[in-house]
């Protein structure tokens, strides 16, 4: 067996079952636990993808920014590897006629009316944990509707998700979710209507995204202490 | 030489009125039978004897007696269904019984391998616990005869195997014969207590003196006297059912009663090696309607918690109109499927735990608000409808999926009314509670229509703008009416 492929299948392995020892050497170079979305800034940027057992919030302050762009990315790739996704809709935005068949196949849609209704639903679903990729979308509904979610509501989502291995994206308009352990920030940028001509991969390629990973930086404040 | 064993329940009337109550049984408590022209006490607990209450007493004698004495109404629902699980039960441990009368079940023993008493032992105790887990108390005897097996049964504590006939047989008294009062009264005045002690008397100068009636119940001692055995199979009906005193009016006590019923039905399957595919609720109202709810188990099961749950989630949104005075739970069983997870594998982990928490979101948000979504196959805009998920049916394996083309639309629902102005066939001004602003790019107008055969007609003519801060939306006009659709993002 190629090392790449023992490589691969130890991640496999570890994204499974994450108490599991696979060896000496991952004392010292331990992967994240990650999802590859396939979006090349991302899964640079974050050490190889969104985290599992995480909050991730994208953060989307204009209109036309890109957000569902990329919802609908993260969607497609999850779907091609036959995941299963439940998409809580905060506002009943979605324009499931432009989904992919394959893609609408593999979808759990929950339409909420209020961010209140939302945030029961992702409640619920984190604690199935029967779905691997769970993005919460906030984006449409009203920032008086937001700024009444609690603090807590996102540390008890961080709580249920260290349990397992899910993916959480929250789509907001602003900062909000504390506990985020990967923030991504799509920043402003103007379009015109022939973007919508263009391939969505290249349009994707085309986000200015600003990308904050907690993780990183808990390691590297763990590894200063311990060289101090 | 063949061998037969009965199971005998006894007192089965009441123990099948108190199956759904087992400590009961440790109450005084006495079964009437409403249907008799005279409804006296036919069955009784021990504490209920114990107090001096017997059979034949009226209820109102017997509340004389005993102060603390519950009556009960004999159920030919419960004891059809206590039957049923005495043959089920029975038909797992032999394929050759008989419904030989209520309460009493006949197997025959041929080809089943027991050979020694230690393997009949274990076989008739594992019957004995089997049917104790649900609630049912019985006795089993083992004998060359039907008849046999059925005295033995009777006289058993709670098993006994007979290898002596003439010995068993004249210790037995003479009442388990069960001759006519006549004959009884006669043997009665003759001093003859025990069937050894009649035996002795002859049998010819028995039949001389007490006529034909006394030779055939004689016969029934005989080890040679067999008879082939009835054969049934039981009825694959798994139901539990119960009409309440007192009208339930809240879903605490009825999910009390449900709790049980599933108990009973998974222990019953569990007993047979089968498991849950659907269960099918009735709910009898005070005004004689019926509520009646089919669940399909996704993955199908015998496990108490699971079962339960998925009712209990269901039960905590239905409302009736009236009291419910009745009860009905049925399962329909399958063979148990087992499924080994892969490392590569993308279908559900727990589908039990899934459905239930669909039932939840569907209840937080409504039937038409959570599903798998199914685009309809019209031109006209946003039509679709939500299936139920069904992940489990899904091959592994990449899938193929198209790269898109273009910004994702983010809809209101319903369509934002808007004020737009035109110059000429261009929208230049946009005004509404969502999107506001000078039109500086435009694309369109596309047309569409459909319908036009029916009174679904639509019509509608569509535009793509981006508005002076950047926003790139969708609106329509429809008769002289403009909405925005949504907006690009």
């Amino acid at each position: 067996m190629s090392t790449a492929r023992v490589i691969q299948l130890r991640q496999l392995l570890r994204e499974k079952i994450p108490q599991a020892r696979l060896g000496l050497d991952e004392l010292t170079a331990r992967p994240l636990n990650s999802w590859a979305t396939g979006i090349a800034q991302l899964d640079d940027s974050l050490h190889g993808g969104l985290p599992r057992g995480a909050l991730t919030e994208i953060i989307a302050p204009q209109r036309s920014s890109g957000s569902a762009l990329l919802r609908n990315a993260l969607v497609a790739r999850a779907a091609a590897e036959r995941q299963i996704v439940a998409y809580i809709d905060g506002h009943d935005s979605l324009d499931v006629t432009a989904l992919e068949p394959a893609v609408v196949e593999r979808l759990l849609w929950v339409r909420c009316r209020t961010a209140e209704e939302a945030l029961k639903a992702g409640d619920l679903i984190l604690r199935d944990r029967n779905v691997p990729l769970v993005i919460l979308d906030l984006v449409s509904n009203p920032t008086m509707e937001l700024r009444r979610i609690g603090a807590t509501t996102w540390f008890r989502f961080q709580r249920i998700l260290e349990m397992g291995s899910t993916v959480c994206v929250v789509l907001t308009p602003e900062p909000r979710v504390s506990p985020a352990q990967a923030r991504i920030t799509i920043r402003p940028q103007r379009r015109n209507l022939a973007a919508l001509d263009r391939e969505s991969v290249e349009l994707i390629s085309e986000l200015k995204l600003e990308v904050s990973d907690a993780r990183r930086l808990q390691e590297t404040n763990e590894q200063l202490q311990s060289l101090a | 030489m063949d061998t037969f064993a009965a199971i005998f329940v006894p007192d089965f009337a009441l123990q099948a009125v108190l199956r759904q109550e087992a400590e009961s049984c440790s109450k005084s408590i006495a079964l009437v039978d409403p249907s008799l022209p005279k409804p006296n006490i036919i069955q009784l607990t021990s504490p209920a004897r114990a107090q001096g209450v017997i059979e034949g007493l009226t209820a109102s004698q017997a509340m004389a007696r005993s102060a603390e004495l519950r009556i009960l109404s004999r159920s030919l629902a419960q004891e059809q269904a206590a039957m049923d699980i005495l043959l089920q039960t029975a038909y797992a441990f032999s394929p050759s019984i008989e419904n030989s009368a209520p309460g009493v079940c006949t197997l025959e023993l041929k080809g089943l391998g027991l050979d020694g008493e230690s393997a009949l032992q274990d076989w008739a105790a594992q019957i004995v616990a089997a049917l104790e887990t649900l609630s049912l108390r019985v006795r089993i005897g083992v004998a060359s005869t039907p008849s046999l097996a059925l005295l033995a049964a009777k006289a058993a504590r709670p098993t006994l195997i007979v290898r002596d006939v003439d010995a068993f047989v004249s210790a037995l008294p003479v009442d388990v014969l069960e001759p006519s009062p006549s004959i009884l009264d006669i043997l009665e005045r003759w001093g003859v207590q025990t069937i050894g002690e009649l035996l002795n008397l002859g049998r010819t100068e028995l039949a001389d003196r007490l006529g034909p009636e006394i030779v055939s119940l004689l016969r029934r001692l005989s080890p040679h006297a067999s008879r082939p055995l009835k054969l049934v199979a039981p009825r694959q009906t798994f139901a539990e059912q119960v009409e309440f005193e007192v009208e339930i009016e809240t879903a605490e006590p009825l999910l009390f009663v449900l709790r049980r019923f599933v108990e009973q039905l998974a222990r019953r399957l569990d007993v047979i090696h089968l498991v849950v595919a659907q269960l099918h609720l009735q709910l009898k109202l005070g005004s004689g309607a019926v509520y009646e709810h089919h669940f399909r188990i996704p993955a199908p099961t015998a496990d108490v918690n699971t079962l339960f749950r998925t009712l209990q989630t269901h039960l905590e949104s239905v409302r009736t109109e009236t009291a419910i005075v009745g009860l009905t739970l049925e399962a329909t069983p399958c063979l148990p499927q087992t499924h080994q997870f892969g490392l590569f594998e993308t279908t559900l982990r727990d589908p039990n735990q899934f459905a239930e928490t669909l039932a939840c979101l569907t209840a937080l948000c409504g039937s038409d608000r959570v599903g798998t979504p199914v685009v309809a196959s019209t031109h006209r805009p946003d039509v679709f409808s939500l299936r139920s998920p069904q992940f489990d049916a899904q091959a592994s394996g990449a899938a193929h999926v198209d790269a898109a083309i273009g910004l994702a639309l983010r809809r209101f629902r319903p369509a934002i009314p808007a004020t737009v102005e035109f110059r000429g066939e261009r929208p230049a001004l946009l005004r509404s509670s969502s999107v506001n602003g000078a039109v500086v790019e435009v694309r369109g107008p596309y047309r569409s229509s459909g319908d036009w055969w029916d009174r679904q007609v639509w019509t509608r003519e569509e535009w793509d703008v981006q508005t002076a801060d950047g926003t790139l939306c969708r609106i329509f006009r429809t008769g002289t009416e403009c909405f925005v659709e949504g907006v690009y993002d």
